[in-house]
């Protein structure tokens, strides 16, 4: 087993028209045994409604892509995904990202209203994440427009 | 130059020269020493209907067995050599578990029947000279009845291996005149209620003793209830409808 | 904890089968993806028809999915060879069953038998995991699962293989109407709503799984027979 899925997870991130949506799921285990069942995993980086200088999406990805890289031998042990308005596409990663990948590729599609964008995201996760062993319990989901950040969460099979 | 008969009737696998098996041949024979036993078919279901021979008084009733369940939608009703029987009715059970374990699903009537019939043609049979596992035919016919998805069946078998579907059979010592009466009174129509009345009519004509409910025994096979032999007081119901 | 031994590439090759110095392996992959999707009176297989060998393209259009002489519909993943073995198996005993009892098997008679079938191999497995499908004695639409040594599930919708992974949490979602609140999970779908699903299915496992692509082969099974129609899936 690899340590990438040492303490299992799922997360995955969409674009929408003027929104982004990133989620995760709550839990933290150690291999099988699962530790923490409300864990947070999205944090957030800048408030986009702050009036001071506030760092772009896509610099921060830059800065997130050479910190990972500065470790090129020796890497941090985690799979960032990074969601912010101006503009991503929509990566998934985590133990479950294979299911991830599936529900996405069929149920996402380009230009989702914030609303759209919520019930497409929840869909891909929640099912993803129960055809996966090493994930769920519940999950969070984010999603920002122009506004500010709606936050929601899901309930979710808790075995 | 030819040998007689009774030379050829010691082999079981030797022809005649006429072309006959006589141990086959006595076997039938032997069959019409045996009990009475009647099963007719109606649209309903099947009814079985057997005469048993109380032959002392301090013999117990109910442990005559002659009519047998196969599985929950076949029963049997059997005249000749009891022991026989068994052999018969065990192979047929274990036929029928068999084919549900395998296909989940009950075992076809006509299939049960066949199984039975291959196993009566293994008499002198040996596998690699070894000493064979029936020496004779078996003593016995069998009224065969079930339901499947091809309705109501009923067969009848004999020790030659062979079986027939009938409407309506007589097996036994009064098989004769039973089955004489049967087909002047059978008809298609027949409700089960009227088979069962004419099961027992037709037996009553053809026994000995005096017919009641310690010395017949009845049962009945429908799609609804599968496999029933009658109580005591149900069979004392058709009794009075006589 | 003894990290040193995640320090290689947390990603796994597939092994060469025919490079020199391996030992000779009785089962290969071939990679691939089966679903089906019971109806009310119908049922939906689809299956790609990809063969592959780890990285390597062994077919373009090599079937995986068998009409048998029952009316009932094989899909298959897994190693092909035994697929097709097995298929063989199971026409034979089919053959031997129309024989002795005068009529053709039903699915639920063929399902039970190809569990059996499956675990009388139970230590040298045939390498294959099976749907099958037909119309049950009531022509309702029924699909069975098996894993190789023949444990049996009825189940309304299955994927199975290279790209299950990524097909079956959409069939929970779509077809079994997982994790919606107002939906009734017993619900089956309507024709046109299955294929559309099926083949949906298709195209996004072929877009993120390198086993999956080239054709698909679909079999609409109802009370009129088995209807089999040829779509393209991306060859890349």
């Amino acid at each position: 087993m690899s340590i990438m899925e040492y303490n299992g997870s799922a997360v995955v991130a969409m674009v929408g028209k003027n929104c982004v949506a990133i989620a995760a799921d709550k839990r933290l285990g150690q291999r099988a045994l699962t530790v923490d069942m409300n864990f947070q995993k999205v944090f957030p980086i800048t408030d986009r409604t702050a009036e001071e200088r506030i760092i772009e999406p896509k610099t921060f990805s830059n800065l997130v892509s050479h910190m990972l890289y500065e470790r090129r031998f020796g890497p941090y042990f985690v799979e960032p995904v990074i969601a912010g308005l101006d503009k991503d596409n929509k990566p998934f990663v985590g133990t479950a990202s294979d299911n991830l990948f599936g529900m996405c590729e069929s149920l996402w599609e380009p230009d989702l209203e914030p609303e759209e964008l919520f019930e497409t995201i929840s869909q891909a996760l929640l099912n993803a994440v129960d055809r996966d062993a090493m994930s769920g319990w519940g999950a969070v989901v984010h999603v920002i427009t122009k506004d500010g950040v709606i936050t929601r969460d899901l309930k979710g099979r808790m075995d | 130059m030819f040998l007689t008969r009774s030379e050829y009737d010691r082999g079981v696998n030797t022809f005649s020269p006429e072309g006959r098996l006589f141990q086959v041949e006595y076997a039938i024979e032997a069959i019409k020493l045996g009990s009475t036993a009647i099963g007719i078919r109606t649209s309903e279901g099947v009814v079985l209907a057997v005469e048993k021979r109380v032959t002392s008084p301090l013999l117990v009733a109910d442990s005559i067995e002659k009519i047998l369940e196969i599985d929950t939608h076949v029963a049997c009703a059997m005249s000749g050599l009891t022991a026989d029987s068994r052999t018969m009715i065990e192979h047929a059970r274990i036929e029928a578990q068999n084919h549900t374990f395998n296909y989940d699903e009950p075992v076809p009537v006509e299939s049960v029947t066949q199984s039975v019939c291959d196993l009566a043609l293994r008499f002198g049979e040996s596998t690699d000279g070894q000493q064979s596992t029936m020496s004779r035919p078996f003593g016995v016919a069998l009224l065969i009845a079930g339901v499947d998805d091809r309705g109501p069946q009923l067969f009848h078998t004999d020790p030659s291996g062979t079986f027939w579907r009938y409407e309506a059979k007589a097996i036994g010592a009064g098989s004769e005149g039973a089955q004489t009466e049967l087909q002047e009174q059978y008809h298609r129509g027949m409700s089960l209620e009227e088979a069962e009345t004419l099961a027992l009519k037709v037996l009553k004509q053809v026994m000995e003793e005096k017919l009641s409910s310690t010395n017949v025994q009845l049962a009945k096979v429908t799609e609804q209830t599968g496999f029933q032999i009658y109580t005591k007081d149900e069979l004392e119901a058709v009794i009075g409808r006589l | 904890m003894d990290f040193a031994q995640f320090q290689q590439a947390p990603v796994s090759v597939p092994t060469e089968h025919h490079s020199h110095g391996n030992r000779w392996d009785p089962y290969v992959d071939n990679g691939g993806t089966s679903l089906a999707i019971a109806g009310e009176d119908f049922v939906v297989v689809a299956s790609d028809t990809r063969q592959s060998n780890g990285y390597s393209i062994n077919s373009r259009y090599s079937p995986k999915a068998f009409e048998l002489s029952n009316g009932s519909v094989l899909a298959t993943t897994g190693y092909h060879a035994d697929a097709l073995k097995l298929v063989e198996h199971i026409e034979q005993r089919a053959q031997l069953y129309f024989h002795k009892h005068d009529r053709a098997m039903n699915v639920s008679a063929m399902a039970q038998m190809l569990s059996g079938i499956l675990y009388s191999k139970r230590f040298f497995p045939y390498y294959v995991f099976p749907i099958l499908s037909g119309l049950d004695a009531k022509g309702k639409g029924a699909v069975y699962t098996y894993d190789p040594v023949g444990n049996m599930e009825r189940v309304n919708y299955q994927a199975y293989g290279s790209a299950s992974a990524l097909v079956q949490p959409f069939l929970d979602s779509q077809v079994g109407f997982k994790n919606q609140r107002n939906a009734d999970p017993s619900r089956l779908l309507e024709r046109p709503q299955a294929v559309k699903l099926a083949i949906d299915a298709f195209t996004g496992a072929t877009e993120r799984d390198i086993h999956t692509g080239d054709w698909l082969d679909l079999f609409i099974i109802d009370q009129d027979g088995i209807h089999q129609t040829k779509r393209e899936l991306k060859h890349d």
